[in-house]
């Protein structure tokens, strides 16, 4: 029998520790989960203190006695490998960065939604068994292709698992990891009434490389939270991730926002190759470049936006390099007017055919040829 | 991936050839700093014959454009060709790096 997932909830608020309890049964009897209870931070440190066998903790901000962010600056003391999720009020950007950079995991807003509570525990729990992995791989000094073969994992787990669901679009994502290289993702996520579409590739690849990949995701979906303005969002993380970069990682990503009642895409690029848009007509174009520095590098990076609007039919194909870059067994590069003629004339049926054409496309066109990047695609379309 | 290079007064220019890529940019890093000289006051890195470089091979360009930038040193890469050009333009390090069509203009700040 597998050992049940020890969780710490901490919250002052009374009908929390019911609410879980009652939402989170299934888990529970299934011997998924258990869950401790504390009403602040200076309990959750005692239980935490008397119980080395929590694994993650779920921490509310504003509580007496010691709130979440002192909390959270005193976790490392007590279990550094401890993984903690913050509940913060919606918009609470201020909150949101600070428990960030003192090394909260991931967050979720209140009220809670707990599909997405559910989902960020699994994500978390994923995460931490790969996090051990590597821990006990680099103690016995295992070779780098292991360490490699982790890092791909660590990347595995931060994507998100199923897209959104909608009669006003259809969102697919996929990413097809290199062997060794790569550091590609791609998210998406609610923000009350829009959509928060990323895809991003970090230069490095390894341990190192994976955990400033969490650092940017996590970022950037608590920046898309607090700011509504995508270049507003890129400016933000990218002042988080210079801070303290002294070996010059940097992401580059695009960050779109999608209205679904107007049909419009907002979106910002920060040293990323640009979006291409498949009018239903099959007219295949590359929208704008936007102004902007890949993230994590120069300070106080200006970026710039645009926006275009999905027409019934049209779709935004988002992608990395690797897209463009896959190479056959001559050396020569897929390029943008291959991935041009995967869709002129030929308007997808849906945003999963897109998704499945470009990835049909690549492989097709590189045969045998090794793939030296990995290869992320994420496809939007207004049906 | 191949380096030559040629020294007139306190102005480097290193020549740099093939591909950089995430399996050689450690590599390309440690070669082209082994060419540097302490007397060199201006480096130049000519890319002319370079067919590829990935975003592996950009970010050790920048640790070299840092280390000398921490010097009060210039550095510059010269002779973009249009692919190679592209990477620099949408990244957006043609903001970070100073760029020049050649040698000569670099040399000439």
């Amino acid at each position: 029998m597998t050992q049940a997932y020890r969780i710490l909830v901490v919250d002052d608020e009374p009908d929390l520790e019911p609410l879980i309890l009652q939402r989170m049964r299934r888990q529970i009897r299934s011997n998924q989960y258990e869950f401790v209870f504390a009403q602040n931070g200076v309990e959750a440190l005692e239980k935490l203190s008397a119980d080395p066998t929590i694994d993650m903790g779920l921490s509310d901000i504003n509580m007496p006695k010691m709130d979440g962010l002192t909390l959270l600056q005193q976790l490392p003391d007590v279990d550094p490998n401890l993984r903690a999720v913050i509940i913060s009020a919606y918009g609470d950007m201020d909150n949101i960065r600070t428990a960030m950079n003192r090394g909260a995991f991931d967050f979720v807003t209140k009220p809670i939604d707990f599909d997405d509570l559910k989902i960020t525990i699994t994500r978390t729990l994923e995460h931490l068994a790969e996090w051990r992995e590597a821990l006990s791989s680099r103690d016995q000094l295992v070779a780098l292709q292991n360490e490699l073969s982790i890092a791909s994992q660590l990347q595995q787990s931060i994507l998100p698992k199923k897209p959104p669901v909608s009669n006003q679009f259809e969102v697919s994502a996929n990413m097809e990891p290199a062997r060794n290289v790569g550091g590609d993702f791609y998210d998406y996520f609610n923000l009350e009434d829009q959509i928060g579409l990323v895809v991003a590739d970090v230069s490095d690849k390894g341990i190192p490389a994976s955990m400033f990949m969490m650092s940017s995701r996590t970022a950037l979906k608590g920046a898309a939270i607090g700011v509504r303005e995508p270049h507003m969002v890129l400016s933000e993380i990218n002042n988080q991730l210079q801070q303290d970069n002294p070996t010059f990682m940097f992401v580059t990503l695009i960050y779109a926002l999608f209205n679904p009642d107007s049909g419009s895409l907002t979106y910002s690029i920060a040293g990323h190759d640009p979006p291409m848009l498949v009018s239903a007509d099959g007219a295949v174009t590359e929208l704008p470049l936007t102004k902007g520095v890949a993230l994590g590098i120069a300070p106080d990076v200006v970026y710039t936006q645009e926006s275009v609007t999905l027409a019934p039919g049209d779709t935004v194909v988002l992608y990395t390099d690797g897209v463009t870059e896959a190479m056959n067994a001559d050396n020569q590069q897929f390029g943008l007017e291959r991935l041009t003629e995967v869709f002129e004339g030929k308007p997808p049926e849906n945003a999963q055919a897109a998704n499945e054409a470009v990835f049909a496309h690549v492989r097709n066109f590189a045969g045998d040829a090794p793939q030296s990047d990995d290869i992320t695609c994420l496809t939007l379309r207004r049906p | 991936m191949e380096f030559s290079h040629d020294r007139s007064g306190d102005t480097l220019v290193v020549n740099a050839s093939g591909r950089v890529d995430g399996s050689n940019a450690s590599d390309f890093l440690e070669s082209l700093q082994g060419l540097f000289d302490p007397g060199d006051q201006q480096i130049i890195l000519d890319l002319g014959g370079l067919e590829y470089i990935s975003s592996a091979g950009l970010r050790v360009l920048l640790m070299a454009a840092q280390n000398l930038d921490k010097q009060n040193k210039s550095f510059s890469i010269c002779s973009l060709t249009e692919s190679v050009g592209d990477v620099f333009r949408i990244s957006g390090f043609d903001q970070i790096i100073s760029v020049f069509p050649s040698v000569e203009a670099a040399k000439q700040g």
